[in-house]
């Protein structure tokens, strides 16, 4: 017998569950209608404590917690102020871009207050009835704008349905299972293994299982836009995970489609996607995401090396294409 | 040690002696001259504005665009001259050993 790869057999005692980074990309921070003007509140998300608030010009902003002065948190008895937030210890104000705008009883401000923001904040937008924050290890400013999604921003399709849930592991590998078609057929029961195409470009990724039946568009790791077609009926999953710690992702959905008249054999077909997506519809055995996958999730650990065969698909070229977001480790082993 | 020459807001004169490798700014807070020296040394608040002698002031490293902003910002408020500079940003050095300085105003 000749020697065995003994590397091989002892490699998951060094593995680590999660060996990521946050990473670079937008991300879902809070639904809009939920912060209104002059509100603050502490978040926890992209691995650590930020300060959100809404200023009364509407302004949404979301800061590092503490204080470029003296190191006091401005979620804790931090208020807005016109649009700044105004921090409680002595009343230093900075705006939503993290300015400095105002010391109440300085002479002079220091010049690097005119120069530069002095505490670290978000790039946020608001598309989608959501807040969306941006971020970069680095503080690096956007590097590409949230796609038009007409489901959600336009008139003529329904109250979008949300769900959200808590996984223990990291944003990486949730999206994974987007492009592991076959563990739809042994994990999830579906009746085949669903033939799946994906393509790669710049920060998207576009997939396509069943010939057509879903079409996933993904922006950057926040963002994934699903569409399940069938007879000519369109639902649309709306997917904008987020990553709370290193180990924790929450899974955030909106479900929705055209408001086709109550009665009609379109908008049926439209619910049973949607119920079909999250495993609730009738007479399938096929199991939703809620369910089978989180007992993988939660216990697996990153094999950067996987042992894939054949039938694997596109695992590796997805990874691949995932290490643009953690800049700086292109090249790591890790990952 | 460097010896530094002072002339006070009110011009009374004074011998410090300044250690070498510290900024002169340390010197003159620690003597009864009103220096402040706030923000310790970060270009910030702008209370240890000197005026240094023209002789001495030629052999100073020139200014950071930090000490810059700030010089231009408390000139706003106070008169800044050709010669003046943040003493927290002067690193004393046995090339200064008896240079001579004005404390200068400050907002």
């Amino acid at each position: 017998m000749s020697a065995v790869k003994l590397d091989l057999l002892l490699e998951t005692q060094r593995l680590e569950r999660c060996p990521f980074p946050i990473p670079v990309g937008w991300f879902f921070a809070a639904y809009s209608d939920s912060l209104s003007p002059g509100e603050v509140r502490n978040i926890n998300f992209l691995n650590q404590e930020w300060v959100l608030f809404r200023g009364e010009n509407g302004k949404a902003g979301i800061t590092d917690p503490y204080c470029p002065h003296l190191g006091a948190h401005l979620g804790h008895g931090g208020k807005v102020v016109g649009d700044n937030i105004r921090c409680t210890f002595h009343h230093w104000e900075y705006d939503t871009e993290g300015f400095c705008k105002a010391i109440p009883y300085a002479k002079v401000m220091p010049p690097i207050c005119k120069k530069q923001p002095v505490l670290r904040t978000l790039p946020v937008v608001e598309r989608y009835g959501m807040i969306w924050a941006w971020y970069h290890p680095k503080a690096e400013d956007p590097q590409w704008e949230l796609p038009a999604i007409p489901e959600m921003e336009e008139p003529g399709h329904v109250k979008p349905r949300r769900w959200t849930g808590s996984v223990n592991t990291a944003i990486q590998e949730v999206a994974e299972n987007g492009v592991d078609n076959v563990h739809l057929k042994y994990l999830h029961g579906a009746p085949i293994v669903p033939p799946t195409e994906a393509w790669f470009d710049g920060h998207t990724m576009r997939i396509d299982i069943g010939h057509g039946y879903i079409i996933g568009d993904m922006y950057g790791p926040g963002l994934n836009v699903m569409r399940f077609t069938k007879d000519g009926v369109t639902a649309t999953m709306v997917s904008y995970s987020v990553p709370i710690t290193r180990e924790k992702t929450q899974m955030n959905m909106s479900f929705t489609y055209k408001d086709y008249p109550q009665g009609t054999k379109e908008r049926a077909i439209a619910e049973h996607l949607v119920a079909h997506s999250i495993g609730e519809a009738e007479g399938e055995s096929s199991a939703g995401f809620e369910s089978v996958d989180m007992i993988v999730w939660n216990n697996k650990k990153y094999r950067a090396k996987p042992l894939l065969c054949d039938g694997d698909g596109q695992i590796v070229k997805y990874r691949q294409w995932f290490k643009q977001f953690y800049p700086g480790l292109e090249t790591s082993e890790k990952i | 040690m460097a010896e530094v020459r002072v002339t006070n807001r009110d011009g009374s004169g004074l011998a410090l002696d300044a250690a070498e490798g510290r900024p002169l700014m340390e010197a003159l807070r620690d003597a009864p001259t009103g220096v402040e020296g706030t923000c310790g040394g970060e270009c910030a608040c702008g209370t240890c504005h000197v005026y240094i002698d023209a002789p001495w002031a030629a052999k100073l490293p020139p200014r950071s665009e930090d000490e810059q902003m700030m010089l231009e910002a408390i000139g706003e408020l106070v008169e800044v001259r050709p010669t003046s500079r943040l003493s927290c940003q002067i690193r004393m050095n046995p090339e200064l050993a008896g240079i001579a300085v004005e404390i200068g105003p400050v907002p």
